[in-house]
């Protein structure tokens, strides 16, 4: 593991940093995702909530599992925690439910200081364990998850789940109930919801990115490329590796709220082990290691399947569904999305973004002294 | 140059998000043909959604489900349509992820008059609200009374919790059980058990049986545990509200270990394909199948019509539940458009009312349904039946529908599971 894990280190990507001070692509990038609303319809900006919620998770496991080398299997317990934690203090009780009914601003920070306390508790374990015997570890915690979420009736709405209150912004609220138009556009829930993803999506990246460039994560790094060296260097590997844990909690807890507002309701079901696997699937697609990689990852991971499954009908060779042929389009997506993720596992080991940093390196080398005029 | 390119860009997209063809829902209006419409809905085409699921667990149901609903509407459109419009169905497979499930309902919502098809509890439950909010006519394919209180929400058979109670209560008619005696109550955590296990305890103390609970996951498939439970307790007979894959399991375990009680299970808990298993025995003695779909087997021309037709237009394929409740389905929503249209008012809303102001709704195909109530099942009365490979649907009717006089007493929960 720890020979593709150094593709993604950080001398690799500081030089072609350095070289394109520009920042044209990511105002690009930033444009394109401002205007996504004015277009995309609801499956598109749906499918995007997930995947930002998605990225947010990815971010915090990549700090656990790229940057320090400790596999979790316990992702989906945190974004539980997350979800179930913000219904549970923004909603106002009803006979059978009970809720807190706080400002949903506080609700959203107390759900991700919850999730953190839930993997502080969990400290003692994973400041001790390391790698795989962390990930078996964690797999307790989907199954205490589930059961908890399946019987804490009260709580938790049992397996109906829960209506997610509205966020609400300084009495702004994200939904559809009051007529915006920005543009011409009609404004409803799920193009507020994109920009607050956005801000959260950005924030979270900013912060992690600060983590990883810094003494932290540097000692991070050392903890995972050689645990002994980087305890005999003063770094207190037990320490940190239960405040990366908690850390890697909290950013499961924000991606929980997020997942929550954009499914409008909680399902016990969705916060099983697939879903762990999935976060997984996530870091090591994009790249180990960086926010970057975490957020490629979540993109693809999210949106292809859905991608494919909606577009399957176009596909040469396969039946309709309905019609009896014996290729249907969603088997066919299937195998797509399958061929895709052995086929990037296979021929790009740092992930797609060392695809990225290839082709930033190859096709722009931009000479330094234009660098100093812009 | 930086700041230039910037607020270039900027002008660029603001001026390009002017343009946009993203715009308002359009308003509900009279067509040509003075008919009321709404989403969904042209002047030659009705198009229906269907959510599904054909890469998931319950992917061979959805596949005959979906296949059936396509052979309804085939011939309806065969017929000239309905309102002089033909049907179209979007089918979109979630695969049993309510991520996915959430995602394709919103790309749907807008295009489409109602749901004929929507399998999964969870992924209802995940919509529940947007459906309440869309005014979309649903048909999902779960009885759990966790769906009822929704005017927009219809289960078409008798509930999980009403099964159970007919399950007993036919037991104890049959003097199977008697007062004072040991019932095993085998269920899955979810809906679909939780459920079945209110109405199967309500009836056991109504009937003054003790109820043994034997709680699995939905998942487990071995069934050695509660086995071996229900042996030491000395059960008299047992309920089983779990898979089919379970059932096989608990079947062929309980009598390898002599335990001669009678096992009854809801019409989920059995597929046609067990008869090809092992557990196949065990099946054909003392088993019996409790539910409000009529199964293929039955002596009626509506389902004999049906069951030719599937198997002339998909040869070889299984003959499971599905194949009649996918067709039932889709006759369901069929009739309201129908009488929608009788009405002239194909709008979501005047479907709904058209289709909840049929209090006694027969398509020939086994179970009078009363779909003017909103806050209890269409119908109180299950067949119970027994599997015979002999027969197409490998299931035969013991005992013709009946509602059973435990059930009318009965207070049905709506919207939980008790």
């Amino acid at each position: 593991m720890s020979d593709t894990l150094q593709v993604q280190d950080q001398p690799a990507v500081i030089p072609a940093r350095r070289r394109i001070r520009l920042p044209l692509a990511p105002v690009l990038v930033f444009l394109i995702l401002m205007i996504i609303p004015f277009y995309a319809d609801g499956f598109w900006l749906q499918t995007g909530l997930f995947a930002m919620a998605a990225a947010v998770g990815a971010i915090g496991l990549n700090l656990l599992t790229g940057a320090t080398g400790q596999l979790s299997m316990g992702h989906a317990f945190f974004l539980a925690i997350g979800a179930y934690g913000y219904v549970y203090f923004a909603a106002d009780s009803s006979s059978t439910l009970s809720g807190l009914g706080l400002p949903p601003l506080v609700a959203m920070v107390l759900a991700v200081a919850l999730s953190g306390v839930a993997g502080l508790l969990f400290s003692p374990i994973s400041g001790r364990l390391s790698g795989v015997n962390l990930g078996i570890a964690t797999l307790a915690l989907i199954f205490l998850g589930q059961h908890v979420l399946f019987n804490a009736e009260e709580i938790t709405g049992g397996v109906n789940g829960r209506s997610v209150p509205v966020f609400e912004l300084f009495g702004f609220a994200f939904d559809g109930t009051t007529p915006l138009t920005v543009l011409g556009i009609p404004f409803g829930g799920a193009e507020k919801l994109w920009y607050l993803g956005l801000v959260v999506l950005a924030v979270a990246a900013y912060f992690a990115t600060g983590v990883l460039r810094s003494r932290p994560g540097r000692a991070l790094n050392a903890i995972r490329d050689h645990r002994i060296a980087a305890g005999v260097m003063g770094v207190p590997v037990a320490r940190y590796r239960a405040s990366v844990f908690v850390l890697s909690s909290m950013y499961g807890g924000l991606a929980g709220v997020l997942v929550a507002l954009a499914f409008q309701r909680t399902v016990p079901d969705y916060f099983g082990i697939v879903l762990s696997l999935e976060y997984l699937a996530m870091i090591v697609i994009g790249g180990l290691g960086t926010a970057q990689g975490a957020i490629l990852g979540a993109l693809m991971v999210t949106l292809l399947p859905q991608v494919l499954t909606r577009y399957s009908d176009s596909l040469p060779f396969v039946a309709p569904p309905g019609s009896g042929g014996t290729l249907s389009p969603s088997i066919a997506a299937r195998f797509l999305y399958g061929a895709a993720v052995v086929g990037i596992v296979l021929f790009l080991p740092g992930g797609l973004l060392s695809l990225w940093a290839r082709i930033r390196t190859r096709i722009i080398p931009i000479p330094r002294k234009k660098e100093s005029n812009s | 140059m930086r700041i230039r390119t910037v607020s270039a860009a900027l002008a660029l997209a603001l001026l390009a998000a002017g343009c946009s063809g993203k715009s308002a829902d359009k308003a509900e209006d009279a067509g040509a043909d003075g008919v009321k419409t709404g989403p969904g809905i042209t002047k030659d085409k009705i198009t229906l959604g269907g959510l599904t699921d054909l890469t998931g667990p319950f992917a061979s149901l959805g596949k005959t489900v979906t296949q059936a609903e396509q052979l309804y509407f085939d011939e309806v459109n065969a017929a000239g349509g309905i309102c002089g419009r033909k049907i179209e169905v979007i089918v979109r497979d979630h695969g049993y992820d309510p991520q996915k499930a959430v995602s394709f309902y919103t790309e749907l919502a807008p295009k489409v008059v109602g749901f004929p098809q929507f399998i999964g509890s969870p992924m209802v439950a995940a919509v529940k609200d947007r459906i309440e909010a869309d005014k979309a006519l649903t048909i999902p394919l779960a009885w759990s009374t966790t769906l009822l209180g929704s005017k927009y929400i219809q289960v078409t058979g008798t509930t999980y919790d009403i099964q159970g109670i007919n399950a007993v209560e036919f037991l104890s008619k049959q003097g199977l059980v008697k007062k004072g005696d040991k019932l095993g109550v085998v269920y899955a955590e979810g809906d679909y058990g939780q459920n079945a296990l209110t109405g199967v305890k309500w009836a056991a103390k109504e009937l003054g049986l003790v109820a043994v609970e034997q709680r699995v996951k939905a998942t487990d498939t071995d069934m050695s545990a509660p086995v071996t439970a229900l042996k030491d307790a000395g059960v008299t007979a047992i309920t089983a509200s779990i898979g089919p894959s379970a059932l096989a399991s608990l079947a062929g375990l309980a009598r390898a270990r002599g335990i001669k009680a009678p096992i009854i299970g809801n019409q989920a808990a059995y597929a046609p394909q067990l008869l090809k298993t092992p557990a196949a025995p065990a099946l054909l003695k003392g088993f019996y199948i409790v539910g409000s779909g009529i199964p293929l087997s039955a002596d009626l021309p509506a389902v004999k019509k049906v069951a030719d037709a599937y198997q002339a237009k998909f040869a070889g394929q299984v003959l499971d539940g599905g194949v009649l409740a996918g067709y039932s389905s889709a006759a369901v929503f069929g009739d309201a458009l129908k009488k929608a249209c009788a009405a002239k008012d194909l709008s979501r809303e005047g479907i709904v009312t058209a289709h909840r102001s049929q209090s006694a709704y027969d398509n020939g195909l086994g179970i009078v349904a009363d779909f003017s109530t909103v806050t209890a099942p269409p119908s109180l009365s299950d067949y119970i039946m027994q599997p015979d490979a002999q027969v197409p649907g490998n299931a035969k009717i013991v005992r013709p529908a009946e509602t059973s006089e435990l059930a009318k007493k009965y207070k049905v929960p709506v919207g939980t599971i008790s």
